[in-house]
């Protein structure tokens, strides 16, 4: 055993102490180590915004090397302080309204493109799938699986009729799709946060208490 | 049975010390795991491997301290598999608080090479193979904007240098030049990259990520928009065992010393589900005997 004499990993240690003694109850330890942090992250994240972002991009072009053009992008950021002046507070529709217009211009093409159609022709059975078993997700019997999947689970979602019949039997498939999906993502999160847990023991363990190399 | 109806109710804290101890026992007591290497971590691998010598390997680093653990050794993995192939590397990060995490894990990379290093030409030298861009939000600009100049969406790096005097940028354009991006996120931006980068650029991305966001990913692997994937601790370990075993290249494995602690923890998970169901039926039939 040979316990760290760096203050930095003492804190840290204590730290990770302090939120780990939530899983016995809440206690004024966790409390201050929660709000530590958030205050830490935000204090960082303010720091870096004006230092690394409004001083590089805005500040220093437009009032240091004198480029005027970037009074207009200036003017139209400064609109959101006018929310807190009560006459004219409407005028913070207007950035809000140039950010949500370029974001839409941007996304939807995008998120078409790449979480619809090329989704749906992954689902589509070619050719190609049924010309080789052992192809990973691409094999018959991965592929056929596949496309059963899809349309049973969408069918479930379709209520504008009874699931009686054919839509009753692929709804009922559908939910043992829907349930092996939840059952693969329970069991990836505990994967996930064991690996967490893990992650701090080998910190405890190792650079602080120097029980582990 | 009252055994079996005991353990069913017992204190949530009991079954966290249980799980704490089975976790650390094996990190105390060092146990051998195979890494069996599974096809989505070979295929980033090959990937990688492949990036001809006039592009680059992009790293997005785009985890936080909540993830650390799983995400930083396949960070290290990336980055000590492209500077022992001698693969020029541009670090970045869509977020902020990824940069300091970015930064340390470039460090101490650079440090284990430069320790063995035994000339100039050996080293890994900053600017010449490898750049650390920084941070230039919103996350849109970088992701569109490098499709047309890298130079020009960050004109500093994160040590304030001008990125176009770098001399590895100076042959950098833009993502033409990238053999592939991989993103390292706890959170969703590997799928910006495939939406925006790849969707409008053309640029090749593989992604790792957490194991809770896994079943959200694996359908862009499936169709081929990610060009391979790593999954938590466990993808990062498979990684560390091509580095190690095609590159021939020994160093501290952190991700596959944590699997003894993960498999310990999952059989002890899977027995105090077995335990709690078990309880529960039991507990179920002896209410009915009290009915009766």
């Amino acid at each position: 055993m040979n316990i760290t004499h760096d203050p930095w990993v003492w804190i840290s240690g204590l730290l990770t102490i302090c939120i780990l003694s939530f899983l016995y109850r809440d206690n004024p330890f966790y409390k201050f180590a929660e709000h530590l942090f958030v205050g830490v992250a935000n204090g960082y994240f303010l720091t870096f915004t004006v230092h690394r972002v409004l001083i590089p991009n805005l500040f220093s072009p437009l009032f240091n090397e004198g480029r005027l053009f970037f009074i207009l992008p200036f003017m139209v950021g400064m609109l959101y302080v006018m929310r807190f002046i009560t006459r004219v507070s409407w005028l913070v529709r207007i950035p809000i309204a140039v950010t949500i217009g370029y974001y839409t211009g941007a996304v939807i093409p995008a998120t078409v493109q790449a979480d619809i159609i090329r989704q749906i022709q992954g689902t589509i059975l070619t050719p190609s799938n049924f010309q080789a078993w052992n192809a990973g997700s691409n094999g018959i019997l991965w592929s056929v699986i596949l496309f059963i999947g899809v349309v049973c689970t969408l069918s479930y979602f379709y209520f504008s009729r009874e699931h009686k019949g054919v839509l009753g039997v692929t709804s009922r498939i559908g939910i043992i799709f829907i349930m092996i999906g939840f059952g693969a993502a329970f069991g990836y999160t505990v994967m996930a946060r064991v690996s967490l847990l893990i992650g701090r023991f080998q910190f405890i363990l190792g650079p602080w208490l120097g029980i582990i190399e | 049975m009252k055994v079996i109806e005991y353990l069913s109710q017992l204190d949530r804290r009991i079954v966290y010390l249980v799980l704490a101890f089975a976790v650390m026992l094996p990190l105390i007591i060092p146990s051998v795991q195979r890494v069996r290497v599974m096809t989505p971590v070979a295929k980033l691998f090959n990937a990688v491997d492949a990036i001809p010598d006039d592009r680059i390997l992009m790293i997005d680093f785009d985890y936080d301290p909540q993830t650390l653990p799983e995400m930083e050794p396949m960070g290290i993995a990336l980055l000590r598999h492209a500077f022992q192939k001698r693969i020029r590397v541009a670090a970045l990060s869509l977020y902020v608080q990824p940069l300091g995490l970015a930064k340390r894990a470039l460090d101490q990379v650079t440090e284990e090479f430069n320790q063995r290093a035994t000339s100039y030409a050996d080293s890994v030298i900053y600017g010449r193979d490898y750049v650390f861009l920084g941070w230039q939000p919103p996350p849109i600009v970088p992701l569109l904007g490098m499709g047309i100049s890298i130079t020009s969406v960050y004109t500093r790096d994160y040590y304030g240098y001008r990125t176009d005097s770098l001399p590895m940028m100076r042959r950098v354009r833009n993502f033409n030049d990238v053999g592939i991006l991989v993103s390292l996120s706890g959170a969703t931006a590997p799928l910006w990259w495939v939406a925006y980068s790849q969707t409008r650029f053309g640029v090749a991305v593989g992604a790792g990520i957490t194991a809770v966001s896994a079943s959200e990913f694996y359908q862009y692997y499936q169709t081929g928009q990610f060009s391979g994937l790593m999954i938590g601790m466990k993808g990062a370990a498979e990684y560390e065992e091509l580095v190690e075993t095609k590159l021939m290249l020994v160093d501290r494995r952190k991700a596959s010393e944590a699997l003894g602690s993960l498999t310990a923890a999952h059989l002890t998970m899977i027995a105090f589900i077995i335990i709690g169901n078990v309880g529960y039926f039991v507990r179920r039939r002896s209410r009915k005997g009290v009915v009766k």
